[in-house]
């Protein structure tokens, strides 16, 4: 342990391992963004109820704010930095750009994380799938409509038989 | 601070013993938001996520469904394995929250944080669940009736952790049904009603009814259940029922709702609940025929 408190551990993210340090009440979120300089998973409420710095732990879409980095260590995250492959944006990303799904951005990463982990888990969700995939995330713009309709553009569903 | 993850429930309790200053720390969605605002800040965090024990799902040979302090909402939320009046706590962790925060809180929690206003304490109070708790002078059960004291209160003593909640067999046939009040979905609960309702030939065999939101903690009312039993469920049967849980309760103004408008949930809440929890006994009844 350092004279911070902070402790030396090795985060998995975006599939490379990371190292860190973290004390014991800093987050996951505080860890990306500050440590790793991952900065597009945002801080909201930091209370877990905006959903913007919604990231997948081993999978399934977590909140990065309520994630003590020391329990993180062990597991796989991903955020939306790994989505993309680095010259394409992923399909949840391009459809969010094409069908105009972001207005100020800031819930973007989140809802991106949240519809990616849908789209794995059911490669053909209809608008209701969709609602309650991105339920628990706040767009301040109140543009839900469109990236309901990018959820559906990104699916199976919508792609041509 | 210091944090410490052991691996069984021993060592959880010796960690604890060591530092009375420190707390558990399970799935984080409310304690590490408590210490995001301030609002606590732990000596220590003994983290429970390595502990094999905590995060079973079992129903044992009895029909007893035993769910680890450590088992996610969402995992209760798809478990297929409760039957009759143990779904009643299946149909609660589905509406807890948003899927994110189903993935990461846990049941032992919720329960420990005792928000009269979640879902759990309410549905487990009408599943007439046990608690298994350990600490330093060993193990102990006890009924959710006793485990909830006040508000955000429970009986635990210092050192000691919930290892799992226990959902009797007792109703095997019952239809449940979780009535949820709030104005925005995914919050915690204006009034909640959890109800459990057995129905042989047409009467009414056994009733639940826990009412959460509207008192420091769970209200019951066996004395007003058992009038209902050895009749057909009537209107004015659970008029009486929902006046009686009604006069029970002590709620409080807060930015959800006044207190006066909790009151007047509350009758109107267990209709609803326990005619739902009907319908599915019927369904129940039906498919087991």
């Amino acid at each position: 342990m350092s004279e911070t408190g902070r402790m030396a551990i090795e985060l998995q993210v975006n599939g490379s391992r990371q190292p860190a340090l973290a004390a014991p009440h800093e987050t996951l979120l505080t860890v990306l963004r500050e440590r790793l300089g991952l900065t597009g998973t945002k801080r909201g409420c930091n209370q877990g109820v905006c959903g913007a710095c919604t990231v997948l732990i081993d999978g399934e879409p977590m909140r990065a704010c309520l994630s003590l980095a020391l329990a993180c260590t062990g597991r796989a995250i991903e955020t939306v930095e790994g989505l993309g492959d680095g010259l394409r944006l992923s399909p949840v990303q391009q459809a969010l750009v094409d069908k105009g799904a972001t207005q100020c951005g800031f819930c973007t990463p989140g809802m991106a994380i949240a519809l990616t982990a849908l789209l794995r888990r059911d490669p053909a969700p209809d608008a209701e799938d969709v609602r309650e995939a991105i339920s628990g995330h706040l767009c301040r713009c109140s543009g839900y409509v469109k990236i309901i309709e990018a959820g559906l553009a990104a699916s199976r569903r919508n792609e041509a038989p | 601070m210091q944090f410490v993850e052991p691996e069984t429930v021993e060592e959880v309790v010796a960690a604890l013993a060591a530092d009375p200053t420190s707390r558990c720390l399970a799935g984080g969605a409310t304690l590490v938001a408590m210490m995001n605002a301030d609002l606590v800040e732990p000596g220590g965090l003994v983290s429970l996520r390595r502990v094999p024990q905590l995060a079973t799902l079992t129903v044992e040979v009895d029909g007893t469904a035993v769910i680890g302090a450590m088992a996610r909402h969402a995992a209760v939320a798809r478990f297929d394995g409760f039957r009759g009046a143990q779904r009643i706590v299946r149909a609660a962790a589905a509406r807890i929250g948003h899927p994110a925060v189903r993935n990461m809180g846990t049941i032992g929690g919720s329960i420990c944080h005792a928000d009269p206003s979640a879902d759990y304490p309410t549905a487990i109070t009408a599943a007439a669940a046990t608690i298994d708790i350990a600490g330093p002078s060993g193990s102990r059960q006890l009924a959710a009736a006793d485990f909830f004291v006040d508000w955000f209160e429970t009986a635990l003593e210092p050192g000691e952790l919930v290892t799992a909640v226990r959902l009797p067999a007792d109703l095997p046939l019952a239809g449940v049904h979780y009535e949820k009040f709030t104005r925005a979905d995914g919050d915690f609960a204006t009034v909640s009603v959890a109800a459990v309702v057995s129905i042989t030939d047409g009467l009414c065999e056994a009733v639940r009814v826990a009412v959460g939101g509207a008192a420091e903690r769970p209200v019951r009312d066996p004395e007003a259940e058992a009038a209902l039993v050895g009749a057909p469920l009537s209107p004015a049967g659970l008029a009486a029922l929902g006046e009686a849980l009604q006069g029970r309760c002590n709620p409080i103004d807060d930015v959800r709702a006044s207190a006066a408008y909790r009151l007047a949930l509350v009758p109107r809440l267990v209709a609803r609940a326990v005619t739902a929890a009907a319908r599915d006994a019927e369904q129940q009844e039906g498919q087991n025929s």
